[in-house]
């Protein structure tokens, strides 16, 4: 618990959360604004853009806010690869030398920070889609908590990709880069069959369940079975974190 | 200080990185109760040994004792007993002086109690509110020997902790070191620097080429077995001892004799109608003793 605890006042004793938080907002909100309200206050100059209507505004934010996986990924590499600069990581070591301990400290909080953040770009959402969205109804309470545990899935993993990455590059800036080169190429390989049992992308759109390629006229990557999906999200957290581990275990050693 | 029952004992450690070796089958014992100084040039294997004995690297061959425990494999067990600087103080830039030690504490698994008190021992009271970004080299030093001395460590690993501070700095942190021994506590300080472990250091341990040279309490080695002898005539003085084959040199108005036996050289002087008008325990300096050991001219 004591862990977790440096774990989080690391985490939220600095700005970098705080302004990340802010980007996602910003983000959030003229996602917002475009998708939601542009639509309707300005129908000539929006033509093409679908006018969503309650409920399916509700799951379909949840789901472009969750899809921010820039977010937990750019968290995990700049907390922890901010460690490897001096020797904060080496000094954490002398204090409690299990790197498992350490790792997993690290991963719950952080991953629990994105969850409190694309939580709140939800609800932010949903306010929105409440006041100014046209249409009735919306997700019963089982349909909130599954979002719960489905948007957690997802900042699972791309903590865990954002810590391997780090780990394996000790270095802020490549780590970045490696990362978010698996965030932009794993959605074009998961248009192949073979890698689409396997991709990210995939089962984050798939844990959602919602067909859009009628509205969008694109055809979005939704066709894992919920327990699929689950199983690929949970494998690449597994992933992340074993290259974790690997990664500072290999140079520590 | 303790040598019976030493805080750490290394036999036979052997460190490489690819085609160096940093660590050649080292042999030392730091005593416990004491402040040891560990000397050696710039790569002589001082901070591969600690990252060593905090288990930060493996090694290859040898054995790590440390407060009677195997390392690595009694790591766990140990490590809420040590305190360690590792290279620079491993504090968190953006944070401030008190939540950088509220960090240690949890990352110890101590509570924050004892946190005011580190915070007046080093002379941060004032600034524990400032972002460590805003503090000197000196204030750096001094919140992360507090951070080290957090869980009250039975032993204290500082590598090279005087780097850098401005003389009041080291004086400072010098004076806070001896407390923290005289408390009963075991000190281990790394320097290249002869001055700082002269100043400092009960027991001293000299490291070249990741090896032994020579290891021992300091005012042993200072003394070296030579007399100092001060006379009216240090020519005749000198003919006289090389007559009775002792060796002696000059040193400034008197003369270092290679011999520990002083009225044994009053007794030569004496035969040769030399009178020596002062006589005593030579003592010479930490820089002498290491030059003369390491061979190492650019210290």
């Amino acid at each position: 618990m004591s862990l977790l605890h440096a774990e989080y006042l690391k985490l939220s004793r600095r700005r970098l959360y705080y302004m990340m938080v802010i980007i996602l907002a910003a983000l959030v909100g003229l996602l917002a604004f475009f998708l939601l309200i542009f639509a309707q206050i300005a129908p000539e100059l929006a033509e093409g853009v679908p006018v969503l209507e309650k409920p399916m505004a509700y799951i379909f934010g949840a789901q472009q806010v969750a899809g921010q996986t820039w977010f937990p990924l750019i968290l995990a590499v700049v907390m922890l690869g901010s460690e490897f600069g001096s020797t904060v990581w080496a000094t954490a070591l002398t204090r409690d030398p299990r790197r498992v301990n350490q790792i997993s400290a690290r991963f719950v909080v952080l991953a629990l920070a994105s969850l409190l953040a694309i939580g709140a770009g939800i609800a932010g959402w949903s306010i929105v889609t409440a006041i100014a969205v046209p249409g009735e109804g919306g997700p019963g309470v089982d349909e909130w908590l599954g979002l719960v545990w489905k948007v957690g899935l997802i900042e699972l993993a791309w903590t865990a990709i954002g810590l391997g990455a780090v780990a394996l590059l000790r270095s802020v800036g490549p780590a970045i880069g490696a990362a978010l080169a698996l965030y932009f190429i794993d959605p074009i390989l998961g248009l192949w069959g073979p890698w689409e049992t396997v991709s990210l992308s995939a089962a984050t759109t798939s844990l959602f369940q919602i067909d859009f390629a009628g509205g969008f006229g694109v055809t979005f990557m939704s066709n894992l079975s919920l327990p699929h999906a689950v199983a690929v999200i949970l494998g690449w957290t597994a992933v992340g974190l074993f290259l974790t581990w690997w990664g500072l275990h290999r140079r520590d050693a | 200080m303790n040598l019976t029952d030493p805080a750490i004992e290394i036999e036979g450690l052997v460190k490489r990185y690819k085609s160096t070796t940093a660590l050649a089958g080292l042999d030392c014992v730091v005593p416990s109760g004491a402040i040891t100084g560990l000397l050696g040039p710039n790569g002589a294997g001082k901070t591969t040994l600690f990252r060593s004995l905090l288990g930060l690297t493996r090694t290859d061959a040898g054995r790590i004792l440390v407060l009677d425990q195997e390392i690595p494999r009694g790591l766990v067990g140990v490590t809420k007993k040590i305190g360690a600087i590792i290279e620079e103080p491993g504090l968190i830039r953006a944070l401030t002086g008190r939540v950088n030690l509220h960090v240690a504490a949890d990352q110890l698994g101590f509570g924050h109690e004892r946190i005011d008190e580190l915070l007046e021992f080093v002379g941060l009271q004032g600034d524990a509110g400032r972002k460590v970004d805003e503090y000197s080299k000196g204030m750096r030093q001094r919140l992360a020997l507090a951070a080290a001395l957090i869980g009250d460590p039975q032993l204290l690993l500082l590598d090279e902790p005087l780097d850098g501070l401005d003389p009041a700095g080291q004086m400072a942190f010098r004076a806070r070191l001896r407390e923290i021994a005289d408390s009963g506590q075991t000190v281990v300080v790394s320097s290249h620097d002869l001055a700082d472990i002269e100043a400092l250091a009960d027991y001293v341990v000299v490291l070249n080429h990741g090896k032994l040279v020579t290891e021992g309490p300091l005012e042993d080695m200072l003394s070296g077995g030579f007399t100092r002898v001060v006379t009216d005539n240090s020519d005749a003085a000198l003919a006289a001892l090389s007559t009775a084959g002792i060796d002696a040199r000059q040193d400034g108005g008197a003369l270092v004799v290679e011999e520990e036996d002083g009225s044994r050289v009053v007794r030569v002087l004496a035969e040769a109608g030399i009178y020596p008008k002062e006589v005593g325990p030579a003592r010479s300096t930490l820089e002498s003793v290491f030059l003369g050991m390491t061979g190492e001219d650019d210290q």
